[in-house]
């Protein structure tokens, strides 16, 4: 009987230790980690990519894959840590691994499953024409977005700076939820970003996360 | 004639009014078409003047510039940052002497910490007042005086 419960537990323990090492084995297999940070604990400052260790609260899954397969420019400037950064000549700016689809899928799944929160997805009112051209007029003028900040402008052309990550496709790449996240408290995800922290009341907020995400790169003329 | 100087003066309002923010392609950047704050806005945004104080310049104060304005002011503030030349108006050269002795410390002072537009400058410089701490904004403003070799006349 002892013998029995013993077999019972060791299975039990292998069964339960066996996803955990799968869990670690797509993304150690692939060296996410040599560039991004993939658990909170992780201390080691990477300077060549953004911390993933919330990529299941920061990105929309389709995109995350699509990523995977053909990456995509986010940071034209680099990461904002890379010695290079302000030299406009970024060091760690290798272009990012593509994957074939299967493994772009199941590392793109297994990313979304690394949360610091879980919240049900607020409902967001889309925005009214006058709204988009008001919010439109604060991130250009009233808080100055645009200086570092790629976006579309009405004729769908590419404008802003450059050393903060482009916004040209925020609304395909982000969550709704992070954005409000980040504008609230950006040290959450980033211990000292390079973009100046903003009071902005809930109902501003609201309506920016909203704008950010009507910016998607098929609205580029 | 008077028909086609009309057109061409519709012509001209359209551009301007089409030229409201900072984002622009390094082609159209010589067009400083900004539109000018009108006074209410330069209100909105500088609620009071503050007491200038002459806050030494520390490591802090030269990291804090590297950090956040050598973004747009470059590494040494000659106003060459990555992201000048994509802005309509080019950010200061802070060793410009001549223009900065124009300024005073009241002036650079409100300009880091309410924005651009609160000095009737351009709105591409964002307001710091919610990221920098009272000192650091003064001895920055120091920090310039002393990449420009100037005070204000």
């Amino acid at each position: 009987m002892i013998q029995k419960i013993l077999t019972l537990l060791c299975l039990g323990g292998l069964l339960s230790l066996f996803p955990l090492s799968l869990e670690a084995g797509v993304l150690e297999e692939n060296n996410c980690s040599t560039c991004h940070s993939l658990s909170s604990e992780d201390t080691e400052k990477k300077i060549s990519g953004p911390d993933l260790y919330y990529a299941g609260n920061k990105f929309q899954p389709e995109w995350l894959r699509q990523f995977l397969k053909v990456p995509a420019v986010v940071r034209p400037s680099g990461f904002i840590t890379d010695p290079g950064f302000l030299k406009g000549s970024p060091e760690n700016l290798v272009p990012h691994p593509s994957f074939p689809d299967e493994k772009a899928n199941a590392i793109a799944d297994k990313l979304m499953e690394l949360k610091i929160y879980e919240q049900t997805p607020v409902v967001r009112n889309a925005l009214s024409k006058g709204q988009r051209a008001k919010i439109k007029y604060q991130f250009e003028r009233t808080y100055g977005c645009i200086s570092c900040h790629q976006s579309l402008n009405l004729a769908g052309k590419v404008r802003g700076g450059i050393s903060g990550p482009s916004l040209v496709n925020a609304g395909n790449r982000l969550q709704a939820d992070w954005i409000a996240s980040w504008l609230q408290k950006p040290e959450t995800y980033l211990s000292k970003s390079r973009m100046p922290r903003y009071k902005m009341d809930s109902v501003t907020q609201n309506l920016f996360v909203q704008f950010l995400m009507t910016l998607k790169k098929e609205n580029m003329k | 004639m008077i028909r086609y100087s009309k057109n061409f003066l519709a012509g001209i309002t359209v551009v301007l009014v089409g030229l409201g923010g900072c984002g622009q392609n390094h082609e159209e950047q010589a067009t400083a078409n900004l539109k000018p704050p009108i006074q209410q806005e330069i209100e909105e945004i500088r609620p009071q003047v503050s007491q200038i104080v002459r806050a030494p310049v520390t490591e802090k104060t030269r990291k804090t510039y590297q950090w956040y304005c050598a973004q747009c002011h470059g590494i040494e503030g000659k106003g060459d940052g990555i992201n000048a030349k994509l802005l309509t108006v080019p950010p200061r050269n802070h060793t410009k002497a001549s223009y900065l002795e124009t300024r005073t410390d009241e002036q650079l002072y409100e300009a880091i910490k309410f924005g651009g537009l609160s000095v009737g400058r351009a709105p591409c410089m964002p307001a710091w007042e919610n990221t920098l701490d009272e000192e650091t904004i003064h001895s920055l403003v120091q920090y310039i005086r002393e990449l420009c070799q100037c005070e204000a006349l």
